[in-house]
């Protein structure tokens, strides 16, 4: 920790006394959502309600040496403001299960310096960027999209909060970025990367702008035993395409994407799919939404006193089954004020059902967990920015900015 | 300037922000403890690469089974390394290919003498109830310094568990999760492929519905543990295994382990949760053995404040009732007096508190004329071998 820390704090003000003096830029922005969300059934039967502030982010972009020196953190009070998880059904990952965990207070601490080459690359623009934050692999955090419940395919679309080295290449339409980063994912909101494994996963992006507007990439990942901080546990092999599309559609705004990923873990022993299909219209100040999603999780021994939580480290490779969720979640926001001012207010009601089936064999049985093999969840929450608009959460350096519409659109596409 | 200022002063506070952030629980250890008679001997911490999962202790040695750090022989009052149960020395470890090594029995041929071989069981990655992966690894231990494999056993979609075996008759008998039971000729030398020693193999739940954790062969029976169709009366008899009796008699919970004793009971574990709404893996079940050695269920020992039974064990004068928990305010070790073995009565505990840890296997074994337990705690509380003295409650 004291170590991580202290090279934040060299990142922060060494870039400063060092290199020539320029006029620095700055830019500093947050988000939150106050949202109450109701769920039937939850684990054990019945249904629960819970309100929280979720997705409460402060963002800080520096800029040194006329933007060739870039530092972007970002921090999140999930541990502080939601310790026990945000209640979503079909959500797992770090140690919860049905409740999406709180990400790690820092959450993003990056260095990055565009344009290392300058002339030297010719047409082309190399990016490096180091520090902790997202792997250059899978679809854009869903803290930046427009739906606020998080998809079940989060841990097999992102892999964040690490400790990252990347080198990005963008000539044309085109953008590679190749990584190197440490496997073990955070087992709390206080935890940092492991150092000592920096370097034994990998991952690899391939991103085109066909046109105006439109986004495809290609990604993969070998991530070694990321459920597992010693190292112990089976590597997963990852996959992931997307199509994104962002451009206006007469005087509105479109936003899609279409996603897949595949996960496969421990040689092919667990493999896990997942198809997504999400979409949002912004029409001067309404915002509907909708997204569907069939993805496979991995059905866990859940902890003794809660059944939110599972075994964290696991005491083997075994898992009691896998599901597949299948979901639609529709929701529709009203901006509140005008689009030019910085902070932005948007009361939203959202609500989702869903099916759960079992995939193959194993014990886990849906309706002995759950009472059913459906669910239903409302949300209604507000939905404050201040800021943030045009950040794409987990791109540095290169193609930060919406395919369509660079640095104006919000962070949740709106 | 005075921008710049402004910029390094809000970076540093949010720095400290998140310094302040850090878990100050973090480091703090939950309450453990014995009572009435359980001493701890000693702990013993195990590289948390998953950590320790099984113990076989047998004339003062303890072969530690211990995930991707291998096979961890110690010198617990042998003496090849002046080690006791207090003091255990490490004489040497050995990974098998693979690693994931979870339970492992020393053969001692009572026809040659030798004390050669080792097997090891390799718990593979599975979906429980369903596939399983796993080899067994068998190492020539002549030198407890050097052991080095010489032999393995696979089966194609399916993996191994615990052992039993028969010495005199020279067999391995395998609990085999998905495959049920195998029967494996350990006779003579062992090299290579050891696929031609399989005597045979029974899923006594039929296919589907079996899920092998354990065997143990007593008076001529092999009894065998499975997690979904329950305690099992077997035989082996002109190479073809058969069912003896039992069978399809835990319905509510998971079953995990067994131990069977010449007292003419049985005693089964539970497992986990999900099966029936609201009823988890805390029961053990006592089983009546009738003149045929048929179990028969006659009682249940409900604890509670545990998730899962992960293991049980009768000690060697067949007093005690020993049954490691998992899972709970209430995981660690118990211990049951077998003075009337149709109800065993509570004699003492000694808890390692975890929701999602424990003690996950737990051995007896006599050193020096007193009676231990060996117990792999979790990685929660902490990855360790666990020795306690139980002399005093060996009554």
């Amino acid at each position: 920790m004291i170590r991580v820390a202290a090279l934040a704090l060299t990142g922060a003000w060494a870039p400063l006394t060092l290199l020539p003096a320029q006029a620095p830029t700055a830019k500093l922005s947050g988000q939150g959502i106050l949202i109450y969300t109701a769920v039937d059934p939850i684990p054990g039967g019945g249904m629960l309600g819970e309100a929280r502030l979720v997705q409460p982010i402060l963002m800080l972009d520096l800029g040194a040496s006329r933007g060739r020196l870039l530092l972007h953190t970002s921090a999140n009070f999930e541990g502080w403001t939601m310790p026990n998880g945000e209640l979503t059904p079909g959500a797992w990952g770090e140690g919860y299960i049905d409740r999406r965990h709180p990400h790690t207070y820092v959450h993003e601490l990056m260095l990055s310096l565009p344009d290392l080459l300058g002339q030297l690359d010719g047409a082309a623009r190399t990016t490096f960027s180091a520090g902790k934050g997202f792997v250059p692999f899978g679809t854009d955090d869903p803290m930046s999209r427009p739906v606020e419940r998080f998809p079940v395919n989060h841990h097999l679309s992102q892999l964040l909060e690490r400790a990252v080295a990347i080198v990005a290449v963008e000539a044309g339409p085109a953008t590679v970025e190749a990584s190197l980063f440490n496997g073990d994912e955070p087992t709390s909101p206080s935890d940092w990367p492991d150092l000592s494994r920096f370097g034994d996963s990998w991952a690899v992006r391939l991103t085109l702008r066909p046109g105006s507007g439109l986004e495809w990439q290609a990604s993969t990942a070998l991530v070694h035993s990321p459920e597992h901080p010693g190292g112990a546990g089976p590597d997963a092999r990852k996959w992931s395409s997307s199509l994104l599309a962002d451009r206006p559609i007469g005087s509105a705004r479109f936003y899609g994407l279409a996603e897949w990923a595949r996960t496969s873990e421990a040689e092919g022993a667990f493999v896990f799919h997942s198809v997504l299909l999400e979409a949002a219209l912004t029409t001067g100040r309404h915002h509907p939404y909708y997204r569907f999603e069939r993805t496979e999780r991995p059905e866990e021994t859940r902890t003794f006193d809660d059944p939110f939580r599972t075994v964290r480290p696991p005491l083997d490779n075994s898992l009691l089954g896998i599901t597949r969720w299948s979901i639609h979640t529709a929701g529709y926001g009203v901006r509140l004020g005008t689009p030019a001012r910085r902070l932005t207010l948007e009361p939203f009601v959202e609500v989702s059902f869903g099916q759960i089936a079992t995939v193959g064999e194993g014990f886990f049985d849906p309706v002995a967990v759950y009472g059913s093999d459906t669910f239903r969840a409302v949300s209604i929450g507000l939905w404050l920015d201040w800021g943030m608009r045009g950040h794409r959460m987990g791109r540095y350096g290169v193609p930060m900015d919406m395919p369509g519409m660079p640095m104006q659109m919000s962070s949740r596409a709106r | 300037m005075r921008g710049e200022r402004h910029l390094r002063l809000g970076v540093t506070a949010l720095v400290a922000a998140c310094l302040a952030c850090e878990n100050p629980d973090a480091g703090q250890q939950p309450t453990a403890g014995g009572q009435s008679g359980v001493l701890l001997a000693a702990s013993v911490d195990i590289p948390a690469n998953y950590g320790i999962h099984d113990t076989f202790v047998r004339d003062g040695l303890a072969f530690v089974c211990a995930w991707n750090t291998g096979v961890m022989i110690y010198d617990v009052g042998n003496g090849i390394a002046g080690g006791s149960p207090h003091n255990p020395r490490l004489v040497s470890t050995y990974v098998t290919p693979g690693g994931e090594d979870h339970n492992a029995w020393w053969f001692w041929n009572p026809h040659t003498g030798e004390k050669k071989y080792l097997f090891v069981g390799q718990e593979g990655p599975g979906t429980i109830g369903a596939r399983s992966l796993g080899d067994i690894h068998v190492l020539d231990v002549s030198d407890l310094a050097h052991p080095n494999e010489v032999a393995s056993f696979h089966l194609d979609s399916a993996g191994t568990h615990n052992f039993w075996m028969d010495e005199d008759a020279q067999i391995l008998y395998a609990a085999y999760y998905n495959q049920g039971v195998v029967a494996l000729d350990v006779s003579g030398d062992l090299t290579g492929n050891l696929s031609s020693r399989l005597i045979d193999s029974i899923r006594p739940g039929g296919e589907g519905s079996t899920y092998t954790w354990g065997v143990q062969l007593l008076n001529g029976s092999l009894y065998a543990i499975d997690m979904l169709s329950g305690f099992w009366q077997l035989g082996l008899a002109g190479g073809k295994f058969s069912v003896l009796g039992g069978g399809d008699n835990v319905r509510e919970r998971y079953s995990s382990d067994l131990a069977v004793g010449n007292n003419g009971f049985g005693y089964t574990g539970t497992w986990g949760s999900g099966r029936t709404t609201g009823i988890v893996g805390n029961a053990v079940k006592v089983w009546r053995l009738d003149a045929s050695g048929t179990p028969a269920l006659t009682d249940s020992i409900i604890t509670a404040g545990i998730g899962t039974v992960s293991d049980i064990k009768l000690s060697p004068d067949g007093k005690l009732l020993m049954f490691t928990a998992e899972r709970g305010p209430n995981a660690g070790f118990w211990f049951y007096s077998l003075k009337d073995p149709a109800k065993p009565t509570y004699v003492a505990r000694y808890l390692v508190p975890s929701n999602s840890g424990g003690v996950h296997t737990g051995k007896f074994a006599t050193i020096a004329g007193r009676l231990y337990a060996f117990g792999a705690q979790d990685p929660s509380p902490g990855s360790a071998l666990l020795i306690l003295d139980l002399t005093a409650i060996d009554q």
